[in-house]
Parts: C-alpha cells; structure tokens; sequence
C-alpha cells in the first residue's frame, strides 16, 4: 500500500491539491475585486461567497448522500440570528428587542464567542432535525426538508419579540470585511474536500449509489448520512453568520424560498458530486444573474426601451435546472474534481 | 356535540382538499417514480384561465369550472411532453430537480406575464353558502368538496380495477418495463396517468378557488406542500396511502385550530408539520408503504 508518501494516503492528497487549487483561484478572483472594484462589485463579491459557503454546506450532504434538501436556507437563517442576537450591543436590543423573553436583550458578547455559540446551537438543532430525515428513504426526506424550511420560517415571522418578524432585525456590529470571507472561504474549501475523501465521505458516496451495496459491506448509512447533515450545518450556520455580520441587518426573508432556488440551481449546474462542482456553478450563475438582473429592470439598450422583467431571473434559474437535468444529469463536471482535470493532460 | 360536528366537517372538507392532491401526485410517482414539484402550477394555471374566462369570454360559472378543469389537464400533460419525457428513466432524484426547476420557470412566468399580485375571480362564491342541518352550521363548500372526491376515488377505483388500461395502469407501476413488453405503449401510460393527475389538481383548484376568490403565482405551493406531506405520511406511492395520508392531515390540521390559542395562529403548520414528523419516526417510509425491494430492481 505505501508506494509513494508516508504521511497521507492518495485521497488526501488529491483532495489537498484539488482545495489548493481552488483556493488560489477564489483569492485571486477577491483580492482583485478588493483593490480594484467598486462599493459594489465588493458587496456583489462578497455575496456570492456567502452563497458558495451555502453551496457548500449543500454539496457536504446532498452531494455525497445524493439526497435533495431544501431546507439549507433555514439553517443559515438560524446561525444569523442566534449570532445576530448574542453579539448586538444591549443598547440597541433593548431599542429594536424590548420585549424579548429569558433576558436575551440583557447580554451582549463579542462577535467570536457569539458566531461560535450560532454554531453550537444550529449543528445542534440539525441533529435533531437529522435523526428524522436521515432515516426516510430519498424523496420522504426531500418533504420533510421542505417542511423543516416552512416550520423554521414561520417561527422566524411568529415570534416577533425575538426574530422582530418581518421587519430588519439591525444593529448588528459589522465585523467582516472582504478578506474576512476569503480566509472563512478557503478553510471551507479544504474542509468539504477533506471530507468528501475521508472514510466517511467515501461511505457515503458509496451508499449514494448503491445503499444495499453499501450495508453489506459494512457502512452505518444513517450515521454517516446525520454526519455529513450536522457538518453541513455547520457551513451553513457559518455562512448566516458572515452574512448578518457584513451586512449589519437581517431579516427573516432572504432565507426562504429564493435563496433555496438560487442555491439549489448552483449546485446542480456545477455538478453536486463534487465540490469543484459547487464553486464552478457559485461562479457562473452568480455573473450571469447579474445581466440577467440588468435586463428585469428594464434598460435601454442601443436606443430600445425594454420592459420590466420581474420575475426574469427566476425564469432563467428555473431553465438552468431543468436543462442541466435533461442533457448533462451529473452538472458541468459530472465526477471529476479540478485536479483531476489536471492530471489527465498529464 | 354541535362543534364537534362542526369541526368533524371541517376536517374531512381539509382531508377531501389533500387527498385530491396527493391522489394526483401518487399516481404520477406509482408509475414513472417521479415527484412532481410542478403540481402546484397546475393548480395556478387552472385559476388563471378562470380569470381569463370570465374575462374574455363569459361569467357562466359552468362554463368556467370545465374550462379550468381542461386546463389544468392538457397543463399536466403538456408538461409531461416538454419537460418530464427526457428524465423519464432517470433516477428519482434527477426527476425531482427537473420538476422543481419546472415550478420555478412557471411560478416565475406568471410573475412575468400576468401579476405578482392576486387576481380576484368572484365567479365561484355561490358554490360557498351556509346552511343548517339539525342545528349545525356548514358550509355547502365542505359538503360539495368531500363528495366530489368521493365520487373522484371512487371512479378512479373502478377505472384502476375494471379496466383493462387501468389494470395496465397498475401493472406499469409495478413492473413498466414488462407492461410494454405486453405491446402497451408507455407514451399512453404515462400520458393518460398525467392527464388524471392534472384533472384531480383541477377539481381542487376550482374548490380552492371558491374559498379564497383570487388567484397570485404561489397560489397552488401551500395545498401542494401538504398534498406531498400527506403522500409521505401515507407512504409514497401508494394511491391508498395518499388518501389515507391526505384525510388523516385534514384532522390533524382542525385539531390544531382546535387545540392552539388564537395567538399562535401562525404556527400551525409548524405544529402540524411536527406531528407528521413523529410519525415519520415510527414509521419513516409512511403508514401504508408499499414493500420496498432494495436492489431488487435494478
């Protein structure tokens, strides 16, 4: 078996040079809009990087368990808020919270401590939702992710004492910049690529496609399926986090259903199998809903007026899946991780 | 006793709601394993042409409900043409995305080309009028609604049982490849199970529609979200299953506007949902599933 490194097994490797590589890639493409774009093409840049840390935490679970989930969106709402709350000063909680139960508007912590304890409590709350979803078959677990997403926005818009609704949750210390992201970017990169080669990865990949295969051979499908849930989670509390802490306020509607159809369809263009997948699809889909935005306005261009679009980008989103499903079902790179591109001109 | 018969009324007019849908759901899922997302668009498409009805060519009710029952039809089976036939043999999952991004294009259509705002359609409300029977008060709505799908179940029943391309029907969702072996064309199959699917999401979207009298492009993602719910609660893919599960969440459903204070209105289908859950975890392939043969069939 030891042929070649004595610290690392082939799997390793690949997936160190396969995150490296992407790596480089997504902190030349910041670093160039940091020093040379505009306020927004900044913000615009930043967005699309809390979208891949979505993408993610998505390709973690559904990629490797072959499982569709619709519920991500809500667990990022989750990790913003409970980072949301923990870190705004008790001065504006007691303005924008003045009602809020068990002493929360009474505390407030630094931001580290704060993101830490969002973590906590959305990996927690995703194992419990995990020991329900990872035991039903494919499409059963599909509903009850939906369900999960419509449960935990209805609390979000209930509870207005804490989660103020649907008014902006603000106030919210803005502690991340530009290069913050970046490094969050990179450690999730070697993080879901080191998972997608570890042992458990690899049996979960393995009982994606044949579950039965898989068991006979050994493999705990529901632990390893509620690990890959609970990690994912974690991206996803993550990716809350640098959003609420960026932009300072939060509401409960950018984590429902159009930041699931958006971030559904980037996973699926790239491919979902791979985390090259992820980061290809993040990146197209994030430029090219910038014309298409453009065009819902209604611009004129080259002397015609044309009309407001709304709706447009949706449209669009909606053709990307089924067309991806139709012609190429595995997305743009199918099987294959960015080194592996590399390899075979070799 | 009067409430409780009251409320006994309510839940089988809900149950009556989700077991049309999910009926319709199951039967596309029995027999091409397909999830289809974009039912609640057919819903939607089916109360757009009663607006466009009543606005371009006549207010005659009749004429309105057939109009959108064909609708909702020749949508289904359009669909099945132009979007479901290329991911016809592909695993679950891939059907699945399709379906989704199916909803969002035409979900996303009708925020483009007609309103993001609802549309009053007035036409229906006579269908909806209290009367009195022995003191208990229910709407004609509730009464009209459970017997339609009685009588819906029940034709569909004798189409599935008695005839022979519904005794086809119901060997293609056990072995499709075989009944096409036997020289029955899967085109026909498949077709004829959307267009049934198309026609239940129809009859619900005109009992809908004369409950709520307007229609906006979200209008059919809550009932389907419940119709699916109902489907896995009574096990995916059985067409029994579905009706049990669809009856089953209507009572569920009235016993939490029964049991929960009026301040937590807004939680209901949390709790709902919750309860579904639990009996996901005694029995997570759903109530009645259908023996599942892991590997079997590959």
């Amino acid at each position: 078996m030891k042929l070649t490194s004595n610290w690392f097994d082939s799997g390793t490797r690949s997936a160190l040079a396969g995150a490296f590589i992407l790596s480089v890639i997504l902190v030349t493409l910041g670093l160039v809009v940091a020093h040379y774009g505009q306020r927004y093409q900044v913000r615009m840049v930043y967005a699309a990087y809390v979208n891949l840390l979505v993408v993610l935490g998505l390709q973690v679970f559904m990629g490797n368990a072959n499982i569709t989930n619709l519920s991500h969106s809500a667990f990022m709402g989750i990790g913003a808020y409970v980072a949301a709350i923990c870190v705004t000063p008790v001065k504006i909680k007691a303005i924008s919270l003045p009602n809020a139960p068990w002493g929360l508007n009474t505390f407030s912590l630094d931001p580290i401590t704060s993101a830490v304890i969002a973590i906590v409590i959305t990996a927690f709350i995703a194992l419990l939702v995990g020991l329900v979803i990872t035991r039903l078959t494919g499409i059963g677990a599909t509903i009850v992710s939906l369900a999960v997403l419509v449960i935990v926005h209805s609390i979000f818009l209930h509870y207005t004492d804490i989660f103020k609704g649907k008014q902006a949750f603000f106030g919210i210390p803005r502690v991340f910049n530009i290069y913050s992201i970046l490094i969050i970017t990179v450690v999730a990169l070697f993080v879901a690529r080191l998972f997608r080669e570890s042992r458990w990865g690899i049996q979960l990949r393995s009982s994606s496609t044949d579950e039965v295969g898989a068991r006979a051979m050994g493999v705990d499908v529901f632990r390893v399926r509620l690990i890959a849930w609970v990690l994912g989670s974690v991206f996803l509390a993550t990716a809350g986090i640098c959003y609420a802490y960026f932009l300072g306020t939060i509401s409960a509607r950018p984590f429902y259903f159009n930041h699931v159809f958006l971030t559904v369809a980037m996973l699926i263009l790239g491919g979902m199998r791979t985390v090259t997948g992820a980061v290809l699809g993040t990146i197209i889909i994030t430029f090219g809903l910038e014309g298409i935005r453009f065009m819902e306005t209604g611009p004129e261009l080259i002397g015609i007026k044309f009309p407001e679009m709304l709706g447009l980008s949706g449209v669009a989103l909606g053709v990307i899946i089924v067309a991806t499903m139709a012609l190429r079902s595995g997305g743009i790179m199918g099987n294959t991780e960015i080194e592996q591109v590399f390899k075979k001109r070799q | 006793m009067d409430y409780f018969v009251q409320q006994f009324f309510n839940a089988l007019s809900f149950g009556a709601e989700y077991a049309l849908l999910a009926l319709g759901l199951a039967i596309v899922f029995s027999i091409m394993g397909l999830v289809n997302f974009a039912h609640g668009e057919i819903i939607a498409a089916g109360g757009y042409s009663m607006f466009a009805i009543s606005a371009l060519l006549t207010g005659n009710p009749w004429v309105v409900i057939i109009g959108a029952l064909i609708v909702a039809v020749l949508t289904s089976v359009l669909l099945e043409r132009l979007a479901f036939r290329p991911v016809r043999y592909a695993d679950p999952a891939t059907g699945l995305l399709t379906a989704f991004g199916v909803s969002m294009i035409l979900q996303n259509l009708f925020l483009l080309f007609v309103s993001p705002r609802p549309i009053a359609v007035t036409n229906l409300y006579f269908l909806n009028w209290p009367i009195d029977i022995g003191g208990v008060q229910i709407s004609t709505l509730q009464i009209f609604e459970t017997v339609t799908t009685l009588v819906a179940i029940s034709v569909l029943a004798l189409f599935l049982r008695r005839s022979s391309f519904g005794i086809a029907m119901r060997a293609a969702s056990l072995d499709f490849e075989m009944v096409r072996l036997m020289g029955i064309k899967a085109n026909r199959v498949v077709a004829v199970a959307f267009a049934i699917s198309g026609l239940l999401a129809g009859l619900a979207c005109v009992f809908i529609m004369a409950r709520r009298g307007s229609v906006d492009p979200t209008f059919g993602f809550n009932p389907v979200l419940k119709a699916f719910v109902a489907c896995v609660l009574g096990g995916f893919g059985s067409l029994g299953g579905a009706v049990l599960g669809g009856f089953l969440l209507g009572a569920i459903e009235v016993c939490m506007l029964v049991v929960l204070p009026q301040s937590y209105g807004g939680l209901k289908e949390a709790f709902v949902f919750g309860i579904v859950a639990l009996i996901l975890v005694w029995r997570p392939d759903g109530i009645l599933s259908p023996p599942v043969e892991k590997g079997d069939k590959l």
